[in-house]
This record gives structure tokens, sequence and C-alpha cells, in this order.
């Protein structure tokens, strides 16, 4: 049983962010670090892998060349090898492109589980592991509070509308989970240097079987405009009011809202 | 299906169509009628065949059925796709979990390009354009798909961008999704299912939300919450603190990796307003924070900052509004 778990990079929570004059994310100016609901994934698998009940653990990435450095990390946590997909020609992929090349890395690497994040930071389409599913012709498991293996399937504990269903398929699948799997661990200085050790390759477009041009210019969409969220007025402040008046006060302030 | 036509996710469940169906039906109509194309709907969950032909009162010209069984959203893809497949302008799906696999698999299988999720979307010289909030907020873009994509452009749509219309008597046509090619999300089964004993509210459906965060203190610290939500006619949410310590079920949790709601009113309580959090809530129209820490972060992005104990601020604001809505 083997499981591979796809991350992302991404520039750092508060980190200062900024897009270049195309309109991209200027990946090269921020702080980064694993997506933190990717690294919910990696817990996930390597749970899994401790209990015994998956065999091999490798992570892979698409990004630039420095996204080396959030699979060595992931290495640190635990797992066996990783691969990153970097090409010049994947620079402002959307989520489609994403999606591709994922999907063709993940077809020549052909786990019995592919795992993934629920969403990424910094853009929150949650869009990538349904569409990967799609392109592999395999069943989709989303938004795994849980995930178990075993018997030649796989299932996930959903959040249902009251409570929570446990969701089945036959392997392989692709799957995504929660911030409730547990908390990520930490990377002890064993793992760290043991991670510089673990094989890492880098793969090209090429060595995936995809070319730019399957790829359309890396994006079926265009970002026409970035600018900053518009001003909001400054906030208005009540304190150290007894809460009556406290209350009358936002009373009146919902009212000339209408929100009352 | 015309080049011009706005197609849109509708979720059934007892024959009653969810919000975001009457949401997105009243945006597509709107769309629609700017691109000169008809909304149609896709129907989809128990009692959707029942329910759909409904959905004429905010404007759907269409109602395509994709099936009323229960089983996992995805397991509608294959019929979403043979829908699609025919093209359109635009796809409207709602930014919940069901809305986004059923999104995901057409961008995927389709090669469709994927915006969201947006809380702005318009028809402008013949095609869409989407306006989000990414990276956590700072930064609002505007985007298109790129020329020569294919179409319908995926949108998801955030809960209470489109206000659904009221009063229609329109009736949409009714017809089946064509037979759809056999897929891997035909093998996607409920294998348990374990429903709560007490319902909970869908919080993308309210429009007032009172949310309560470590500061409540307990599961009993959410009985004053409930009493103003329910005075203001609205639901109770939470931090993901509140839902980790067991004090509210997770699906009232509300922020980057539970619900991302859009309510005419917010109020947050003992919240601190971390950035998780603030990616749940920050396009709330109006925004206020009831805070013991007069530097809490929510304090910078609330319209208005109450600061003081919520204990004793909320009961006194349940009261007043009580007393306003009875006069």
């Amino acid at each position: 049983m083997k499981i591979v778990v796809c991350l992302k990079q991404v520039p750092a929570t508060g980190a200062d962010k900024r897009y270049t004059d195309d309109l991209r994310l200027d990946r090269a100016a921020a702080e980064t670090i694993i997506n933190p609901l990717d690294e919910y994934a990696i817990e996930q698998a390597l749970r899994l892998a401790d209990a015994g009940a998956v065999d091999g653990v490798t992570y892979l990435s698409m990004g630039p060349e420095q996204a080396a450095e959030a699979l060595r990390r992931a290495l640190a946590m635990g797992g066996d090898d990783a691969i990153l997909v970097t090409d010049p020609a994947l620079a402002g992929s959307d989520e489609w492109a994403t999606a591709k090349v994922l999907a063709a890395a993940l077809d020549k690497l052909a786990p019995d589980v592919a795992l993934m994040g629920m969403a990424s930071d910094d853009a929150r389409g949650s869009l990538v592991p349904g569409a990967v599913a799609a392109i592999r012709g395999l069943a989709l498991l989303s938004y795994g509070a849980e995930l178990q293996v075993g018997d030649g399937a796989a299932r996930v504990r959903r959040l249902s509308a009251t409570g929570f269903d446990w969701v089945s398929a036959p392997l392989p699948v692709v799957a995504s989970v929660t911030d409730q799997v547990g908390e990520p661990r930490y990377a002890s200085l064993k793992g760290i240097m043991a991670a510089k050790r673990k094989p890492l390759e880098t793969w090209s477009l090429a060595d995936i079987g995809l070319s730019s041009d399957a790829l359309r210019g890396a994006a079926l969409t265009r970002v026409t405009d970035a600018r900053p969220p518009e001003a909001k007025p400054p906030t208005e402040r009540i304190e150290n009011l007894p809460a009556a008046e406290a209350a009358t006060k936002i009373a009146d302030w919902l009212s000339t809202r209408k929100l009352i | 299906m015309s080049a011009k036509d706005i197609l849109f996710l509708a979720e059934f469940s007892d024959g009653k169509p969810a919000r975001s169906a009457l949401e997105l039906a009243t945006g597509a109509a709107e769309l629609a009628s700017a691109s000169g194309g008809q909304a149609v709907a896709l129907a989809y969950g128990s009692g959707a065949s029942a329910g759909a032909a409904g959905l004429g009162a905010q404007g759907a010209s269409r109602a395509i059925v994709l099936g009323d069984e229960e089983r996992p959203a995805i397991g509608y893809a294959p019929a979403a796709i043979a829908v699609a497949r025919d093209g359109g302008l635009a796809f409207l799906a709602p930014a919940t979990p069901n809305g986004r696999d059923l999104a995901a698999a057409l961008v995927g299988s389709l090669d469709l390009p994927a915006f969201g999720p947006v809380r702005a979307v318009r028809v402008t010289d013949g095609t869409v354009e989407t306006e989000q909030a990414t990276l956590q907020g700072s930064v609002i873009t505007t985007a298109r798909p790129a020329d020569g994509a294919p179409a319908p452009a995926v949108i998801l749509v955030l809960a209470n961008t489109f206000t659904p219309a009221e009063g229609g008597s329109g009736s949409a046509d009714l017809s089946q999704a064509p037979a759809a090619e056999a897929s891997a999300f035909d093998s996607v089964t409920i294998a348990e299912s374990h429903p709560a004993e007490t319902s909970v509210v869908n919080l993308e459906e309210a429009t007032m939300i009172v949310a309560g965060g470590r500061g409540v203190g307990s599961e009993e610290g959410f009985g004053p919450l409930r009493e103003l939500a329910a005075a203001l006619g609205g639901a109770v949410g939470a931090s993901r603190a509140a839902a980790d310590a067991g004090w509210i079920p997770y699906q009232l949790q509300i922020g980057q990796t539970g619900k991302v709601v859009k309510p005419s009113l917010y109020i947050g309580a003992g919240i601190s307003g971390a950035i998780q959090h603030r990616v749940g809530m920050q396009t709330a129209e109006h925004v206020i924070a009831i805070n013991r820490d007069p530097d809490a972060p929510i304090g910078e992005f609330a319209d208005l900052f109450v600061v003081g104990d919520l204990f004793q601020i909320v009961p006194a604001l349940t009261e007043e509004i009580r007393r306003r809505k009875g006069a």
C-alpha cells in the first residue's frame, strides 16, 4: 500500500505578499512555508504508516525550484522520498493546470491513495483534489476528518448536515483531509538530519509526458487586476460603559443600518 | 445549451432547495439577462425531481435533474459532466464541500477554467468577470477566462453573494440529464451514516450570525449567544477553538477550515479574530465584536468594537432588541 501526499509551498501566513507587474503572486518575495492545511495530510499519511497500514509515503509538489525546501521539511516529519515537478513553463499555473500536472505525475507514481490538504492557504478554491480525480478517472473521497485504508478500499469520515458519514470507495483513490485529523507533528533534529539523505527527485514537464502546449500557457484563467481591499471606515468603539448603556448604543447602531 | 446560458447547481433535500440554490438561481437569472441566455438549473438530491421546476420563481428558465437518489454529491458528477459538455457561458456552484466536489469534477473532466470562491460575478463584453479576495483577503483580484478557453467557466460562489428573489411565480421547464458515461465517481458510497440527534442549522444560509470563541469558556456559555441569535432571527456560529473544545458541533465552525459565511450581520463574542477565523467571515456586511481585550485583533477589522464582558453585554443586548422588536 503506497500513499503519495501532494503539498504546496505557500507564502507564510501574515507575510508581506505582492503581485508582480504581470499580476502573478511574487513567490520570490515572501517567506514560505508548507501550506498549513497540507501538513494535516502529511500527518494523516504518517499516522497510517506508523500503524503499518501503508508501506511507503512519498511527497509530491509542483512549484519553483525553491519548493524543494518544503519537501525537505516534509521529509523531516517522516516519509520516504519526494518528487518536485518544476518547469519554467509552469509559472503562473492556475488550479486546472496544477491538477493536470499533479495528475500526470501521479499517473507515473501510481499510488493506492493520493492524499491532499482540503485547501491551499493562498487561493482557497479547493478544486485540485477533485480535478485530479476526474483527470485520472479515479474515485474522490474529500474533506475527511479521518482517512482509513484496508481491504482494497479507503474511507473518510466526513461531516454531514448534522453528524457525520463514512464515505467509502475501492482503491485507488484521490482523497483530501481536514484539520480534524490531528495536529501535525514537529520535525525532530534526528528527522531533519535524516531528511537530508532521503531521495528528492526533480521532474520536468517532459518527464511526466506533458507539453506546455497541452497546458495552454499554464492557465485557462487570466487575472486582469489585483488591488488592495477597499479601505473600511475606521472601527467605532464602545468602551467603559455599563452593559445596559452599551446595549442601547449597539441597538441604535443596528437600527441605523436597518438590521433590527 | 446556448453559449450564452448560465448553468447553476441546485442541491435539494427532502424536496426543498438549499438556500444556495435560490441564491444561484437569482444570480444566474441576472447574469443570463446580461448575456442574452437562459438560467439553467442542474438539480440533484432527494426530491429534486419534484422541486426543481419551482426554481422558476427565482428566474430559472430550465431545470435539468441530475438525479434524486441518496448518494454522495460526487456521484452526480457524471450527469453534471454530461450536461456541461454541451456548453454554456458560466457554471455557478456554491462554495460548499459538495459544490466544490462537483465543480472540481467538471474542471478536471472537461478542462474548464475555474474561479473562486468569488464575491461578485458579472457579464462584461459577452464574457464573465469575477472578483475574489485572495491571500487571506490581502488582495482583491479580478479574473476572466483566458482567450480561447473552453466554456462554461466554472465559478464557486460564496453564500449570500446573491439575494434570493421573492414572489416570482414562474416554473422552470423540467428535463432529465442525458445518460452519463460510467465513472469511478459512481463507486463512491456512503458506507455508514451517523446523523446527530438534534438538528444543526446550516450556517451558510443564515443572514445574521452570533459567533462565540474561546472567551465563551464552556458549552453553557453559548446559551446567551443562542438567545441573542434567536432575538435577531439568526444562528449561532463558533471559532475553531470553541469547536475543538467540544462546546459546539463542527458544523457551526466558521473559518478557513469551517464554513465561509457572508451574513448581513456578524457578531463575534469572545473571539480574538485570528486570520484563520477572519477568512471565514471577512465578507460579512456588518461586523460587531464584543471582547474584554481592548487590543484583540478583531478590533482592527470590526465595524463596531464593544470592549467589555460578553456575559453582561450579550444578555443586555438581547433584552434591548426584544424590547424594540416588541414595541
